[in-house]
């Protein structure tokens, strides 16, 4: 095989896998401390690609900085959403049936789908190539924005990672995951931490949204394979595990992108032959711990 | 509310639906059988979910595994009807007893997340086997033995008799079995059930009800595409079941009609029906948590005093 090639699909597969990273973290996240399954995850990843398109190419202007700033502007803007959410929509149904927060997310990925069509229109929305976003080198191109999103994707990680081990807040959110009970009789103000929670997750899909848009084309119903496939990330690095996510970003991105090229029936089906296999044989996946219902 | 007054509302249901093509043009003729094989779909999931325990985020694939088996053993090999189907529930049988021994080592959300991965494992052959499913474009060409208004009937007939057979399998042991399961498993196998059995029969019972419901659609449609095999159409399962109410077989049945119901009113009155599907749905989750049968119950209940 050609080793060209080989380097380009290598900066794919880690491209994708920093998009796939930035979803899961905060999947992740929300199931580890509250155990919602968001599937509503994917439609607020979509609002994040159709805030930094509006910033960048309706507003400022193609460049790296209004880039920069559209990240910015869905972070907030996701992030909110995610707040206004949870305080409003999901905090009366905590202690009910986990039924009611499934149809709730499920009614949230349908009326956001809506409101992106009325908003911005049914059709895709092309983003034109940053200048800039591939440089040559000798005979090479090298992706600029790609090792920038792979950059940002380590930063982030890194943060988070900081932030949970390091910080009283991140160190509570911990607690919380282990046991909610305990982490409250201890003084932990469950309540506000599950709106940071939430927003936190969401902010990281709307800038997952933000980074993505310049290669995947904003569309209506763009969250719902991602969504999917984030799943599939955090049951095989284990749910409620940023480590976890990432690792299992990685798997996925890289599986998808060399099965494409080496064996193209299988490009998808890899992907979940190896959650099954995950849940089958350590279904805390490889770096998480065990998550039962809470009742 | 008496034991007995689930049978006669879902008696009385089925006789409105036996009437309602009178007074409805081609197009909700269609509608409706869309409803209701939805709503036996419905029922189906709900022998597994609400009876037995087991949330399955993957029940789009017996569906598909009818509707496909169908439509390949009709369109791409040229079977007889009967041999067709034969071959659909032969595939259904397959794809059940395999994916449900597997995801039967766990419950909850690993359980969830098994059959969600089955399913998409499913999804993705379909895809990319396009000289078997026809990959995105599915399978063309379906024949209907018949106009759409016997057809409706037919679809009813055997929705009825199996929402029916539904009701009356909840009541004996085996159905009895299901919810000791759900309720207490440990507790059941005290007692002497074989729990992953239980569990399996639900599994394989429910998958040829999603199946059946997969057979009669393909026809209908005359065509198929991979999207009956995405996960949103199994959260779709999942969805209509809950806002009718897991606790009854009446419940998911109604659930299935009204998620067809809505779907049809909000497209009259919008190009932005998801919208309304949304907000009506999140309405629900405040106003209605055990799911509008709940509703009807409580109503029921007051007005007896």
């Amino acid at each position: 095989m050609d080793i060209n090639l080989i380097v380009v699909q290598t900066f794919n597969a880690l491209f994708y896998a920093s998009i796939l990273f930035l979803i899961s973290s905060g999947l992740s996240l929300i199931y580890g401390i509250m155990r919602i399954l968001n599937l509503s995850h994917g439609a607020l990843y979509m609002v994040g690609a159709y805030v930094t398109y509006t910033v960048v190419i309706l507003w400022l202007g193609l460049d790296w900085f209004s880039m920069v700033l559209g990240y910015v502007a869905s972070i907030l803007v996701v992030g909110a959403l995610g707040i206004l959410v949870e305080r409003i929509l999901l905090k009366p149904l905590y202690g009910k049936s986990h039924d009611l927060q499934l149809l709730l997310t499920f009614a949230l990925i349908l009326i956001l789908d809506d409101m992106v069509k009325m908003i911005w229109g049914p059709e895709y929305r092309a983003f034109p190539r940053l200048p800039g976003f591939s440089i040559p080198v000798g005979e090479f191109q090298v992706p600029i924005y790609f090792v920038f999103t792979l950059l940002l994707g380590f930063s982030v990680a890194i943060v988070l990672h900081l932030f949970f081990t390091r910080t009283t807040v991140g160190k509570m959110i911990r607690a919380m995951t282990y046991s909610p009970e305990v982490a409250s009789a201890l003084g932990v103000n469950t309540d506000r931490l599950f709106a940071l929670s939430f927003g936190l997750g969401a902010a990281l899909a709307g800038l997952a949204g933000g980074v993505a848009v310049p290669l995947y084309t904003a569309s209506p119903g763009m969250g719902t394979e991602i969504i999917v496939l984030s799943f599939a990330v955090i049951v095989i690095g284990g749910m409620g595990s940023i480590k976890g996510a990432l690792v299992g970003s990685l798997i996925v991105g890289f599986s998808r992108v060399f099965m494409v090229m080496l064996f193209p029936v299988m490009e998808i089906a890899l992907i979940y032959i190896i959650m099954a296999l995950i849940l089958l044989v350590k279904p805390t996946g490889l770096f998480g711990m065990e998550m039962r219902e809470r009742r | 509310m008496r034991r007995d007054a689930e049978l006669y509302s879902l008696i009385l249901l089925l006789g409105v639906l036996a009437v309602a093509p009178l007074f409805s043009t081609q197009y909700t003729v269609r509608l409706l059988t869309v409803g209701l094989l939805y709503g036996l779909a419905a029922v189906g999931f709900n022998l597994l979910y609400g009876y037995t325990g087991l949330l399955s985020f993957g029940h789009a694939m017996f569906w598909s595994a009818g509707a496909y088996g169908l439509s390949i053993g009709l369109v791409r090999l040229g079977l007889d009807p009967l041999q067709s189907i034969g071959l659909a529930f032969l595939l259904t049988l397959v794809v059940a007893l395999a994916t449900g021994y597997l995801s039967l080592r766990h419950t909850e959300i690993y359980f969830a997340m098994l059959t969600l991965a089955f399913a998409q494992l499913i999804y993705a052959l379909i895809i990319k086997l396009r000289d078997i499913t026809g990959g995105d474009e599915g399978i063309y060409g379906i024949p209907r033995p018949m106009g759409l208004g016997e057809y409706y009937y037919l679809v009813l007939a055997i929705v009825a008799l199996l929402v029916l057979l539904a009701w009356w399998i909840v009541r004996t042991p085996l159905g009895l079995g299901f919810q000791a399961v759900r309720d207490n498993s440990s507790r059941a196998a005290s007692v002497g059930l074989d729990v992953s059995r239980v569990r399996l029969v639900s599994y394989v019972i429910s998958a040829l009800y999603l199946s059946v419901a997969g057979m009669l659609y393909a026809p209908l449609n005359r065509a198929i595409t991979p999207d009956i095999a995405f996960w949103t159409f199994s959260a779709i399962i999942v969805i209509m079941t809950i806002i009718g109410g897991v606790r009854r077989v009446a419940g998911a049945f109604i659930g299935g009609l009204i998620f067809i119901f809505i779907n049809i009113n909000a497209m009259r009155f919008t190009e932005f029906w998801q919208l309304i599907l949304g907000v009506i749905l999140a309405i629900l989750v405040y106003l209605a948590p055990e799911g509008v049968s709940g509703i009807v119950e409580k109503v029921v209940r007051r007005v007896k005093g």
